[in-house]
């Protein structure tokens, strides 16, 4: 077992008997379901607009080569540079490389999950560069250290208690009555000095538009905007899996990322740059930057089982629904990237080895795929993700047996009677014994939260015989 | 220079690496795409785009002031400054607003101290922006903007942000807008489509205005 399966199987427990969280992620949970069942309204045909999400980005991942060598062109052409790297390592080694040439000693960044993916804002601040995380939620974990605990709502397991104690000890503001308008004011004015001192913005991408050159950028607060308006260098950090064929396709994909993500028509502020501002516009940016992140993509791209996987849109959609990411929460995962979606996408990129019991933190309810805008089929990609961990040799000696037991147990009928008729006499006496919820229980992962199951007398098949003709079965 | 040929080389490498396995994995022979559903199957038709933007102006907190002539919109800019802070006003003064937006300018000259948008990007003191629009969109309540619309600061430094435009300006929907994205922003580095104020729900969940953004969007809309 991984130190990381450790952690989880530690944290989740911790997390589902603590009240508090409980009832915060219940309580943001709640008004995503209603403001996502609201946005999914506006639709004249949902399915309809999932199917078109999810063929668009099944076309740009086909022809991935032909739309990412369209894209760069376009950029180029524009005076922009483009930089592609294999892994995290070559990612961070351009953006600093490209800090330390340009003397930047401050950075504002919005909110970018393949950043925290190749660990960027540590590789800046190791050459003494400032990162200001500038989303709210992002800032708010940033000031307590902390990874992000969703993918669209960093701070989401924080109550407006918590954050004003935060900004009082590390901002020195003083939120007394914790109001949510007065603490984001509070964040806004340090932020607003961070955005005008900083000679860079860093950015992430929710597309990348190959037949105009165009990088989407969508943001509710504005951030966004300015990070890519006020530093002189803007950088764009994107996985090269974000690249649409058509501008046009923003038409369906725009919406239904918003719906998705926190049930919005649309994103406040939809953005598409072009590249660094051009005569005549009075601001933006002078040099842009955009680093094309492989860093394991190009495996998942390789396997026609999992190049689906590279659909995602990082909506949250999956994270939302889902009944484990409820109860554990999404720090316990361990992971950058939690939840269905996490579950598959880490142990594919980073580790199977290491990450690959994350695909267990599923009971294969397959409301993630229900969701998922672009039509993964998530429960059967965390099964994949099973099927390999397992066949790379992470199986426990204890499983190994017990389905080898269970196999030559299934293969004939009086073989199946007779371990049946064993189960239920041995459970019988485990429960006479009051050994229930021991070590010495073999139900005992069910029994040590529960009382024990009451036994049926007689197997299915015998009571079948008697009785299932009652019902006018045959 | 030798350090700088060994990284260039480096970077080549890791583009054509990258490009080769992609190009391996595309080869593979797929199963044929399925027809897009129609966009007109997907959302509802927009029987009235003027009354649609109205309506979803309101759900995104943008104000809407119609007015009937440009004395009206002069009326009315003077109503929306009245309740705007002190300070400096930030107009968009290119050739194409040079036409459009004169009147109003010289309405609030003696009001207000300007900045143009000739003279560099709004200071972040600025009190509100007064900027044209490329279109308006009917299916989300969304202003049609880009840098060549006072540039990129105009729409997201000041806490207003003025639109003054046309009612024969509004497109149905989203498509409408992209479909005009080439002719009408030839060239400018930023687009975009703004859709109520800056905000935020990070805090619990809950929808607070004017996160980093503009706390006020404010469309003058002439008939």
């Amino acid at each position: 077992m991984s130190a990381a399966s450790q952690e989880f199987l530690r944290k989740a427990i911790i997390k589902s008997s603590d009240l508090e969280h409980r009832a915060l992620i219940q309580k943001g949970m709640l008004s995503y379901d209603a403001a996502h069942a609201k946005g999914k309204s506006r639709f004249a045909d949902w399915e309809g607009a999932r199917a078109r999400c999810s063929a668009v980005k099944a076309e740009g991942i086909a022809n991935l080569g032909k739309y990412l060598i369209e894209f760069e062109q376009k950029i180029i052409e524009r005076g922009g540079h483009v930089h592609w790297a294999e892994n995290a390592e070559q990612a961070n080694d351009y953006v600093v490389d490209l800090a330390r040439t340009r003397n930047v000693k401050t950075v504002v960044k919005s909110k970018s999950m393949v950043t925290e993916e190749i660990h960027l804002a540590g590789a800046l601040e190791k050459i003494g560069v400032t990162v200001w995380e500038t989303d709210l939620g992002e800032f708010i974990v940033q000031l307590r250290n902390e990874p992000p605990y969703h993918i669209v709502t960093p701070a989401m397991h924080l109550s407006r208690r918590q954050i004003a104690d935060l900004f009082r000890e590390k901002l020195g503001e003083d939120v007394a009555d914790a109001d949510p308008g007065r603490l984001v004011a509070a964040a806004r004015v340090a932020l607003r000095r961070a955005f005008f001192s900083a000679e860079m913005g860093i950015s992430g991408a929710n597309f990348l538009v190959a037949d105009t050159g165009m990088v989407a950028l969508s943001t509710n607060e504005g951030n966004g905007r300015l990070t890519t308006s006020i530093p002189r260098i803007h950088v764009v950090v994107a996985g090269i899996e974000k690249v649409i064929p058509r501008m046009s396709d923003l038409a369906v994909l725009w919406p239904v990322l918003a719906t998705s993500g926190t049930g919005q028509p649309i994103t406040t502020y939809s953005t598409l740059i072009r590249g660094a501002s051009i005569a005549g516009e009075p601001d933006g940016p002078r040099e842009v930057h955009i680093v094309l992140v492989d860093n394991g993509r190009t495996e998942l791209l390789a396997d026609a089982e999992t190049e689906e996987v590279l659909k995602c849109i990082r909506c949250g959609a999956c994270l939302n629904i889902c009944p484990i990411f409820r109860q554990v929460g999404g720090h316990t995962y361990g992971s950058i990237y939690p939840g269905p979606i996490g579950s598959i996408f880490t142990p594919r990129t980073d580790s199977l080895s290491e990450w690959g019991h994350l695909s267990y933190a599923c009971s294969l309810c397959t409301a993630c795929k229900g969701v998922c805008p672009v039509k993964i089929d998530l429960p059967k990609q965390l099964l994949l993700t099973r099927r390999d961990f397992i066949a790379t040799g992470n199986v426990k000696p204890a499983q190994r047996v017990g389905f080898a037991g269970f196999r030559w147990a299934t293969a004939s009928a009086p073989r199946f009677r007779l371990v049946g008729w064993m189960g239920r006499k041995a459970l019988a006496l485990v429960n006479a014994l009051g050994l229930s919820g021991t070590a010495l229980d073999p139900m005992r992962v069910w029994t040590k939260y529960r009382s024990p199951m009451t036994l049926p007398k007689q197997s299915f098949r015998a009571w079948w015989k008697e009785n299932g003709s009652k019902n006018g079965n045959k | 220079m030798e350090t700088n040929k060994t990284a260039e080389s480096k970077k080549t490498g890791a583009r054509e690496r990258i490009l080769t396995r992609i190009a391996k994995a595309n080869a593979r022979p797929r199963p044929s795409p399925p027809p897009l559903v129609p966009l007109e199957a997907i959302f509802p038709p927009i029987t009235n785009p003027r009354q649609r933007f109205l309506d979803e102006c309101a759900g995104n907190l943008t104000e809407v002031f119609q007015t009937a002539n440009s004395a009206g919109s002069i009326e009315a800019l003077k109503i929306i400054l009245s309740t705007v802070p002190p300070g400096e006003i930030y107009v968009q003064n290119d050739s194409k607003a040079e036409l459009t937006l004169h009147l109003l300018r010289d309405a609030i000259r003696q009001l207000r101290p300007l900045r143009f948008s000739s003279e560099g990007p709004p200071a972040e003191a600025t009190q509100a922006s007064l900027t044209l629009a490329h279109g308006f969109v009917a299916q989300t309540g969304s202003i049609f903007t880009s840098s060549s619309c006072g540039g990129r600061g105009a729409s997201i430094v000041p806490p207003c942000h003025i639109v003054y435009g046309r009612g024969d300006q509004i497109v149905p929907d989203i498509a409408a807008a992209l479909a005009r994205v080439p002719s009408e922003t030839p060239g400018a580095s930023y687009v975009g489509l703004i859709t109520g104020s800056s905000r935020t729900a990070d805090i619990e969940k809950i929808l607070v205005q004017g996160a980093h953004g503009p706390r006020r969007l404010v469309v003058i809309l002439e008939s």
